[in-house]
């Protein structure tokens, strides 16, 4: 059980990792745009966006699920019952929670931020990422919550990772199996180790930003 | 020349600036005065086409702009102003140390921007600005809450860059002095609209309007 442990920790650390890195990368420029932008379109963004935050996991299951089926629209890619269709959900289910979250963090000092910004000339990327260096250590808190929402899902990842054995089999699909099992110690023991996979991501991301130079 | 036709600008239906035509020759050294909310910094904003508006803007060159409100980037002092700067990294070290001894502040190159005073911090965003090459050079307030020292020091800095580069500045300020001191004209704002086109002299010593006369009295003792 020891090695089926640490593969299943594994397996839920890489989805965990891969859907909040490509949903930050997603969801911070846009965060970013929605809230600097002018063009339009933006409000309507906007509250798709926020609309979007409150999908439940298994409706976005579902989603990936019927696309990548074997008579889905990419059901020839096989992705089916694997831990990339488990990051795609994720991404489905994360992004809008980055792209809020970022848009909120940035309208604190979007306004004078983008002013400056247009007038030293910057180019557009230049300015993202200004934006995205200038509000980091808040936007830290994005990345964390967006990791928190990712390791602590269920519903997305059963429906489209099927919950297989050294496979697709993650913390919270191992938890709900060994519940209905009966064996709520050992249920117990794996929500502990979630917990601490937490605790882990949250004192390193807090060490990155304190260990960080006052003075560059 | 900075060309402005029947430019409007308003907010929730309350007009902040009306101007029917405004000229503004190639070099020219030009000031912009008011109280407050009477349009200066909305006019600096359309020039620099940070904001929208109707009417005709013909603003030709680069055009560099430091809003009243400027941010400071959460990042050392030299690297905020080599930010902005393109090509090797020891000549673009090279040129914002040369912009920041021009300000006073090469002695805090490796601070963090955001440990450094109110005036220290306007002097960093001055020296941000003129790293770079422009053909019209928009300031908003740059004194604003710097004192007199600063105040020497960023207005020097100023003058020597416009004369150096030979382009447009136009400087958004409360003091007429300041106005006297940077530039050869100046336009005073009320409520929106151009009250007074003239010298900086002309303004302190003969100003037209009733508004003229009480703003600059004020100025006076």
């Amino acid at each position: 059980m020891d090695k089926e442990l640490f593969h299943i920790i594994g397996v839920t650390l890489r989805m965990s990792f891969f859907s909040t890195l490509i949903s930050c990368i997603i969801g911070l420029p846009l965060g970013v745009i929605i809230e600097t932008g002018r063009f339009r379109g933006r409000r309507i963004m906007k509250k798709t966006a926020g609309t979007l935050m409150g999908l439940p996991p298994v409706v976005a299951g579902l989603i990936v699920y019927m696309l990548f089926t074997k008579y889905g629209i990419f059901g020839s890619l096989g992705l089916l019952f694997t831990v990339e269709a488990m990051v795609i959900a994720q991404v489905m289910l994360i992004t809008p929670v980055v792209i809020c979250l970022t848009a909120s963090v940035v309208s604190v000092s979007g306004k004078n931020l983008s002013e400056t910004a247009k007038g030293l000339c910057l180019s557009k990327s230049r300015s993202l990422l200004l934006f995205i260096i200038t509000n980091r250590k808040a936007l830290l808190g994005t990345v964390l919550t967006a990791f928190g929402r990712s390791i602590a899902e269920v519903g997305a990842v059963s429906l489209v990772g099927g919950n297989i054995q050294w496979k697709t089999r993650v913390m919270t699909t191992a938890i709900l199996l060994e519940t209905n099992k009966g064996k709520f110690s050992f249920a117990l023991a794996l929500g502990m180790v979630l917990l601490l996979i937490s605790l882990v991501v949250n004192v390193l991301a807090s060490l990155l930003v304190k260990g960080e130079k006052t003075d560059d | 020349m900075i060309e402005l036709k029947n430019v409007n600008k308003s907010y929730s239906e309350r007009t902040v600036l009306c101007i029917d035509s405004l000229e503004i020759k190639k070099g020219e050294r030009l000031s912009l005065t008011g109280a407050n909310g009477s349009g200066k910094s909305t006019l600096l904003k359309i020039i620099a086409g940070v904001i929208p508006y109707n009417g005709k803007v013909n603003v030709p060159g680069r055009v560099l702009y430091m809003p009243q409100k400027t941010v400071l980037f959460d990042m050392s002092v030299l690297h905020n102003v080599t930010y902005s700067l393109t090509g090797k990294r020891k000549e673009k070290e090279e040129k914002a140390m040369e912009a920041l001894r021009k300000t006073g502040l090469s002695e805090l190159y490796n601070k963090n921007a955001l440990t450094l005073s109110g005036g220290e911090g306007a002097r960093l965003a001055l020296a941000r600005i003129l790293v770079n090459d422009c053909d019209v050079l928009l300031l908003d307030e740059p004194t604003g809450a710097v004192d007199i020292e600063g105040t020497e020091i960023i207005e020097n800095a100023v003058k020597e860059y416009s004369e150096k580069n030979g382009c447009t500045l136009i400087t958004a300020t409360h003091s007429p002095l300041q106005a006297k001191r940077l530039s050869r004209r100046v336009i005073m704002l009320e409520k929106g609209e151009i009250a007074e086109d003239c010298t900086p002299e002309e303004l302190l010593l003969n100003p037209k309007t009733d508004f003229g006369k009480k703003f600059v009295s004020m100025w006076r003792y």
